[in-house]
């Protein structure tokens, strides 16, 4: 499996650090090694709608296996917050660059 | 625009990237049972009134008949418009707050949302306080439900309004 995979960002609620239309390189070996830490910004399934990606930043990472992720821009964002924590396999990369 | 950018959106053109969504769809996340409570508490009020009137008798004056009906009518459409406000609020919860999980934890869910919403057509078509009842019964339940699925108790009060009927209030920390 290559460790790179990009996507297009859409919507709003990862500004400013993320603006719709950039792309992001993410690293899906990321995490083989250590797990996520606080503040990592990340592509996870949607736990909603499975087919779907959302790109958010690790709000809280517990022992259990567990994340919860937030838009940095919260009062647009449906996030953790709405759907609670999910799960590490569900845990695409970890944003690598940005292409702006 | 960098280098990296361009050759990532030339990709596009052979493999189109997969998006990710930062997004808000716009499920806005604001859900409120009340609306759907206070609206049946309308409706209830509104048979109250309808009741409360009084009819023109056969000795009545033309003008006494002609205050029954404005007075009546505007009851009636107040009704209609409650009671369809009712039937939407409840369906926007099930629609699009409700999630399949919270109904293995509240198996009665759709069986409750299909009450309010029989009730809610039932009240609407006739002058019926055991429909505006059972209305305002479901939406309670409902909301009970719905407070429940956000981590807050609930205390059932008698509504500080005309209709004092027992209304399901959640208990914010």
């Amino acid at each position: 499996m290559f460790p790179l995979r990009r996507f297009r960002v859409e919507d709003d609620s990862m500004r400013p650090a993320l603006e719709p239309g950039d792309y992001v390189l993410v690293n899906r070996w990321a995490y083989k090694f250590r797990p996520p830490a606080k503040g990592d910004l990340v592509v996870v399934r949607d736990p909603e709608t499975p087919d779907r990606f959302l790109v958010k930043r690790v709000s809280d990472a517990s022992d259990a296996g567990e994340i919860r992720v937030v838009g940095d821009n919260s009062n647009r964002s449906r996030d953790s917050r709405s759907f609670g924590p999910i799960d590490h396999l569900e845990i695409i990369g970890k944003v690598w660059i940005r292409l702006r | 625009m960098s280098l990296l950018y361009l050759l990532a959106r030339w990709l596009d053109r052979i493999s189109p990237a997969p998006i990710a969504y930062a997004h808000c769809d716009i499920p806005c996340g604001i859900y409120d049972p009340h609306h759907a409570q206070l609206a049946a508490h309308t409706v209830v009020r509104m048979v109250d009134l309808i009741n409360q009137l009084e009819k023109p008798g056969s000795s009545s004056t033309p003008d006494q008949r002609q205050e029954y009906t404005n007075k009546l009518a505007r009851y009636i459409a107040t009704k209609e418009q409650h009671s369809e406000i009712a039937k939407n609020e409840v369906r926007i919860l099930w629609g699009d707050y409700f999630k399949p999980e919270h109904l293995k934890t509240f198996p009665e869910l759709h069986d409750l949302v299909w009450k309010a919403l029989k009730s809610g057509s039932k009240a609407r078509q006739e002058i019926n306080l055991q429909a505006a009842e059972d209305l305002l019964k479901a939406t309670n339940d409902i909301a009970s439900i719905y407070w429940k699925t956000k981590g807050f108790e609930t205390i059932t009060a008698k509504a500080p309004y005309p209709t004092e009927r027992l209304t399901v209030y959640p208990k914010f920390k």
